[in-house]
């Protein structure tokens, strides 16, 4: 317990440090008295005072979209990228992983399309899906569907023969077997691709922000108007905001993967 | 090739006249060698899984499950994960789930392989116990002669490769039997020994 708390305190510490630091060097002048030159120019980086201060004025009624507009819709794109990934994923997975003809057939266009960057597709998705929140989804959605598929996919492979004979001899028909062994014997991988998943689909969201301009909104919108007015501080909201909504998202993976796969020995204590 | 899992390369396998195609008869239950209870059911959904895939549901399937965990003891661990118990505990849950759906045959692969002496002797004592029950034809795999005489009424020896019968010995030894008191007697003695000369000439004469 006191080993807990003395990590949260360490924490809290570091934090702190850096925040103090940031504030400290960026308003000390590097010269005395000649303007603009601090130990760290805030222009760049700008300091933390002003970026709560930015933070604030953001998300109060004066802007035209606020940053909780911003991050909801940056927020709603990933997830529904996310999970049009994770369920195409996995039922691709389980399909090919069990059917050697199939994944032989198809092998190398997964591997092509696969290889390609994904950021290469940000202005052809841009032009079929506009500049909405679909085309956010979709580029999240080529993302996450290929490292769901491709793990559900071992998974679905690596499944324990003798597993499948002794349903079989339980009088188990193809069916129950695909319900009872096969998946959720292949879940526990899918599960190991969640939470890269949820990170591959906010990176595909904030790209596809980039490019796809102001009806969007998004936080990858903040961003880059905020290098077109060189304003430090704006862009340091929008990062941590992105941070703060990787963690929670990350957080509520875990959080449903300990519930899920609660029978594997790893988990077990924390049930 | 008696749960079709592997087909015959000459012949065919019958049970009651029927012919043996393709994996897993009906009525044919398995005990595998190794553990293959689920690890991401309950000891009580496990052994309800023969039961689930008959579609015996509700309220029958739940009495049938209880008398099973019983009957073998794993009262109180009805909601446990296979991962927090023993590998005595977890055979057992894979020998009632094979029986709660009752078999008339049970094959059974050195189920007991892979535990200790202790663990494996209980389960002797409960595997006859529960044979004394229902009385089902159970063929039983082993590579320990005290385990084979313990429990069968003919021992069937194989050669090694290619695996022959070599010999087909019935035990004399009257049931009930006591798994303990029985290894004491002379006659488990005398069974053993005749037994185990017609194993020895195999070691001897493919070892070395």
């Amino acid at each position: 317990m006191s080993g807990r708390r003395s990590v949260l305190v360490w924490r809290l510490v570091i934090l702190v440090t850096i925040l103090a630091a940031w504030e400290w060097l960026t308003g000390v002048k590097a010269i005395s008295r000649t303007p603009g030159l601090y130990w760290i120019d805030p222009f760049f980086i700008s300091r933390p005072s002003a970026i709560a201060a930015r933070f604030v004025f953001l998300a109060s009624d004066q802007v035209r979209l606020s940053i909780w507009q911003m991050a909801l819709s940056t927020v709603q794109s990933t997830l529904w990228g996310f999970l049009a990934g994770v369920s195409s994923g996995f039922v691709a997975g389980l399909v090919l992983g069990r059917h050697d003809r199939l994944a032989r057939i198809f092998e190398p266009y997964i591997v092509a399309f696969n290889s390609l960057p994904r950021i290469a597709l940000v202005p052809l998705i841009t032009m079929v899906f506009g500049f909405g929140i679909l085309a956010k989804v979709v580029l999240a959605w080529t993302i996450v569907f290929f490292i769901v598929f491709f793990n559900t996919f071992q998974g679905a492979r690596s499944v324990d023969a003798d597993l499948i004979h002794s349903a079989r001899f339980l009088g188990a028909g193809e069916r129950q077997i695909m319900r009872t062994v096969i998946i959720p014997s292949a879940l526990a991988w899918t599960f190991a691709a969640l939470t890269p998943s949820i990170s591959f689909a906010l990176i595909g969201v904030v790209v596809g922000e980039f490019l796809g301009g102001e009806s969007g909104g998004g936080l990858g919108y903040l961003i880059i108007q905020s290098l077109g007015t060189l304003n430090a501080a704006d862009m340091m909201v929008a990062l941590v905001a992105l941070g703060v909504i990787g963690i929670v998202m990350a957080l509520g993976i875990k959080h449903v993967e300990r519930r899920l796969l609660r029978w594997r020995p790893e988990y077990r204590e924390h049930a | 090739m008696l749960g079709g899992l592997v087909t015959p390369s000459a012949g065919t396998v019958e049970i009651d006249g029927a012919r043996v195609l393709g994996a897993a008869p009906a009525n044919v239950g398995y005990v595998f060698q190794k553990d293959t209870v689920f690890p991401w059911r309950t000891v009580a959904r496990n052994i309800a899984l023969g039961l689930e895939y008959r579609g015996v549901t509700g309220g029958e399937q739940a009495r049938r499950v209880r008398e099973a965990i019983a009957l073998a003891g794993l009262d109180g661990f009805e909601d446990a994960f296979p991962a927090t118990l023993s590998g005595g505990m977890r055979q057992r849950v894979a020998l009632m789930r094979t029986l709660v759906v009752d078999p008339q045959i049970l094959l059974m692969d050195e189920p007991f392989g892979a535990l200790d002496t202790h663990t494996k002797i209980n389960l002797h004592a409960e595997l006859l116990d529960l044979w004394g029950a229902r009385r089902q034809t159970v063929v039983f795999v082993s590579h320990d002669l005290s385990e084979a005489i313990t429990l069968a009424d003919r021992v069937v020896v194989m050669t090694r490769r290619p695996g022959r019968i070599k010999m087909v010995h019935h035990v004399k030894l009257p049931r009930p039997r006591d798994v303990i008191k029985l290894r004491e007697t002379d006659e488990y003695a005398r069974e053993y020994s005749r037994v185990w000369h017609v194993l020895g000439e195999e070691f001897a004469e493919r070892g070395a």
